[in-house]
């Protein structure tokens, strides 16, 4: 294949060279505006970060040039910073270097891994993209938090993991409980001494999605290639369609699930129990989980899971491990109320959307952990920062928004485009405010009770399919957080949420509240494209608003082939 | 003295030069280009390539009755 100067510079211009719109390339330079923009970055309205992109990957021409300080901040502590981290965690998490060996293994065995996680960066770059100041900073460490959480539990699994070692059922094989990403990892506390809990699905499916949303589809698509429907949830269906592909991990000589988020898991609890085959606790909750009726049922089916767990690894639960670790997870839920009352009342509050949703649903899920600690303590200063100084982090803020329902995994960071195209600030979202439960420990029944709550309001469950006076709850939430507009998701493959959706219809005629439905299929890009979630944005925004986009360049660009 | 100052300065001057191609990579998203040009299509041929047991020819044997 010929390939000439004329090819290479056509390549070159189109990878690396951002075009000049007319009115730029007419304009006489201004040493002094350059200067200024090369300091403090270009004003909102004049980023054209659509500009950036090369075709339809994603990808940046160049990476966006936030001023000097945000530019050299951005490199160092959040580019630099999370590479050379990365590494010394694989390490850290790996037992030392020979974490290397196993990190690699992993990458060439599971494609979950080996296609998704190492473009992990981008991952930032888009939910960062146009933040600046302490707003890039505290989201920032928001995402380092979750990437290294990530990487511990992938590392424990590659090290017990049967397949990288030959079939052996090493020593960590026996020390690991896999459990069903939808079970809190708090039901695990009182063996974290000796055992270690990993959810089975969240590495290798959910967070992966919102990485790189390539590898997903190969999972959804084997699901349906053994003749499994295509119209259940497809988050159910990447679940069990890891197993058709035999693309897990094999770290544990249990398996606990759940029916979480819906009653669309029974079918990967079932299709687990086939493809495992070992012994597997199923810890169902009921759909109506706040009938008075049923509460003692649900602590039942935990003390059953802990009978479970002590049966299997010979291990007594230690109590007081699990008080100190629900003591310390409540130190997180105290400081969440703490983000809730920063981003309900003041301008100030530095987090975006997508890191606000993607941290909360992450660390309640997975439990107490040590960098969730660290995390807050970092975002605790900035945002003490902010409120103390009077910084407003989103200063184009034009509408506030809640988001309701589950979001689309393939496009979390929608909210940070809202935010540079149109000014919709996504202040909170509904995956933000469920796990909201404080956890006694002053008695066991106190402790089993709200441990109990606790995983009823898991996702979905709390708020979505768990009774329509729950999901209603949308308008006192909007009412707490100073919203004007709703974001609404529609995700067509949820049987519970479609069944409301006329109900909602009316309440928000009733109410005169502008709300826009964003219809997704979770992590299926196929089925509503990102571009079509924009073109819906942008239609409500210019015939129903009648407002001007802040960044026109946003309006329209094709991003089918991005991660 | 001057053979450790001489010796410092050529260390950060190797510092500087890495720091800079550090920077060029970064700002011209040479990492992603890499992972997306790349990277992804050898995993992805990969991944397609490699063969895997059929998971459905698994049994499946009826658990005791739940209680």
């Amino acid at each position: 294949m010929a390939f000439g100067l004329k090819d290479i510079k056509a390549k070159y211009r189109e990878l690396f060279v951002v075009e000049k719109s007319p009115e730029e390339k007419n304009q006489p330079k201004d040493i002094k505006k350059m200067a200024r923009d090369f300091w403090y970055g270009k004003p909102h309205e004049e980023r054209r970060l659509g500009d950036l992109y090369v075709g339809n990957t994603g990808l940046y021409k160049h990476r966006e040039w936030r001023g000097f300080k945000d530019t050299m901040y951005y490199f160092n502590m959040i580019w630099l910073y999370n590479y050379a981290h990365m590494v010394t965690d694989i390490m850290e998490y790996g037992g030392g270097p020979q974490g290397i060996v196993e990190f690699a293994k992993g990458t060439m065995r599971y494609r979950w891994m080996g296609q998704t996680y190492l473009t992990v960066m981008h991952w930032f770059d888009r939910g960062l993209e146009g933040a600046r100041g302490e707003t890039m900073k505290a989201s920032a460490w928001h995402y380092r938090g979750m990437v290294s959480e990530t990487i511990r539990q992938f590392m424990r699994m590659f090290e017990a993991d049967k397949k990288l070692h030959g079939g052996e059922e090493n020593e960590l094989w026996k020390k690991t409980i896999a459990h069903n990403e939808t079970l809190s990892g708090n039901i695990f506390y009182g063996w974290r001494d000796q055992l270690d809990d990993v959810a089975l699905e969240m590495i290798p499916y959910f967070v992966s999605v919102h990485v790189n949303n390539h590898t997903v589809l190969n999972y959804i698509d084997a699901a349906q290639s053994i003749g499994l429907p295509s119209d259940p949830c497809p988050m159910c269906q990447a679940e069990y369609g890891l197993f058709v592909q035999d693309d897990y991990p094999d770290y544990s000589p249990v398996m606990l699930t759940t029916n979480e988020a819906c009653d669309g898991s029974v079918a990967t609890s079932v299709l687990q129990d086939w493809f495992l085959n070992r012994p597997l606790y199923a810890m169902p909750q009921p759909m109506r989980y706040d009938d008075p009726l049923v509460q003692k049922h649900c602590q039942k089916e935990i003390e059953g899971a802990w009978k479970f767990v002590e049966e299997n690894f010979g291990i007594k639960m230690n109590w007081d491990l699990y008080v100190e670790h629900a003591k310390n997870f409540n130190k997180l839920t105290e400081f969440e109320w703490e983000k809730w009352d920063v981003a309900a009342n003041t301008p100030y509050y530095p987090i975006t959307g997508v890191a606000q949703a993607l941290y909360r649903i992450y660390y309640s899920q997975d439990g107490d952990r040590q960098i969730w600690h660290d995390m807050d303590a970092h975002v605790k200063r900035i945002m003490d920062k902010c409120v103390k100084n009077k910084i407003e982090t989103f200063p184009k803020t034009r509408h506030r928004a809640i988001a309701w329902s589950c979001a689309p995994l393939y496009y979390s960071h929608w909210c940070t485009w809202a935010y540079n195209c149109w000014g919709i600030n996504c202040v909170i979202n509904m995956d933000s405010l469920m796990f909201d439960q404080y956890l006694r420990t002053d008695t066991y029944e106190h402790a089993l009770e709200d441990l109990s709550w606790f995983n009823e309001k898991a996702p979905m469950r709390a708020m979505a399919v768990g009774g329509q006076e729950h999901i209603l709850s949308l308008f006192d939430y909007m009412e707490r957080f100073n919203c004007d507009m709703v974001i609404m998701y529609d995700q067509l493959q949820c049987k519970g949420m479609q069944g409301i959706h006329g109900v909602f219809e009316d309440e928000f005629r009733k109410r005169n509240i502008h709300a826009i439905w964003v219809p997704h299929a979770l992590p299926d890009k196929r089925t509503v494209s990102r571009a079509e979630i924009r073109d819906i944005i942008n239609d409500y925004m210019t015939t129903v608003m009648r407002e001007e986009p802040l960044d026109p360049t946003l309006l329209d660009f094709d991003d089918s082939g991005s991660w | 003295m001057k053979t450790l100052f001489r010796f410092l300065f050529k260390i950060l001057k190797i510092a500087a030069l890495v720091y800079g191609i550090l920077f060029a990579v970064f700002y011209y998203d040479l990492d992603g280009k890499f992972m997306y040009y790349i990277w992804e299509p050898l995993m992805i041929k990969r991944f397609d390539n490699m063969k895997r047991p059929d998971a459905t020819a698994m049994p499946y044997s009826m658990k005791e009755s739940v209680e």
